[in-house]
């Protein structure tokens, strides 16, 4: 008996906006704690759904920048142009990205290291 | 031992099957760099939704946060991002 494994578009569709919401739900929970004030659950499915909306302009923006630049694949660059629209969104992004930068540094780093000091022990051993 | 806060964001696997789902060709895809700070970026933006409306909610003195609330702040909400 052969079994389908591949899910339908709009299986994928709906398991997608439902991890959405999910990650919408928490970030919604964290908030209410915060300030001590809850969102209906209408509120937050409008929320998830106007995420997941949103995506589909996020998706054809980055996918317009990259093509723009005679790429095929989206890049940092083309996500700081996504949030050209505020001043505030724009720093907040260019800052995360410096960081993510950082750390991609760092743990290369360390992998050196620990590469490095692997082939010494082997290096001594001979 | 301190714990630690764990911090609610997407996983990095849903943004990008996300993202993909909606490009236009099969050629495109979406770099890793570029998956991380979209992981960001729809986290603020969902944290934007949600902050605007709380304060919406409260400059009305309402209790919970309706929909109408959210209704209200969501057109300068798209024009800022």
């Amino acid at each position: 008996m052969y079994r389908y494994f591949l899910l339908t578009k709009k299986e994928t569709r709906q398991r997608l906006k439902a991890a959405v919401h999910y990650t919408v739900g928490r970030l919604c929970q964290k908030i209410e704690e915060e300030h001590r004030r809850e969102f209906s659950r209408q509120t937050i499915a409008a929320i998830a759904e106007t995420t997941f909306r949103e995506c589909d302009i996020f998706a054809k923006d980055l996918e317009a920048f990259a093509r723009h630049a005679k790429r095929s694949t989206v890049s940092a660059e083309d996500v700081k142009l996504l949030a050209r629209r505020s001043r505030a969104l724009s720093n907040h992004i260019q800052n995360k990205s410096e960081e993510l930068a950082q750390e991609q540094r760092e743990s290369r780093k360390k992998s050196t290291v620990k590469r490095k000091s692997r082939e010494t022990e082997e290096e001594s051993r001979e | 031992m301190a714990e630690k806060e764990e911090e609610v964001c997407f996983k990095k696997e849903t943004v990008s099957k996300l993202l993909c789902s909606f490009f236009k060709e099969d050629k495109t895809r979406l770099g890793s760099d570029a998956t991380l700070l979209m992981r960001e970026m729809l986290k603020v933006f969902v944290q934007e939704a949600a902050l605007r409306s709380l304060k919406q909610a409260e400059a009305e003195d309402c209790n919970q946060v309706e929909i109408e609330h959210f209704e209200k702040i969501l057109p300068q909400l798209l024009l800022d991002f």
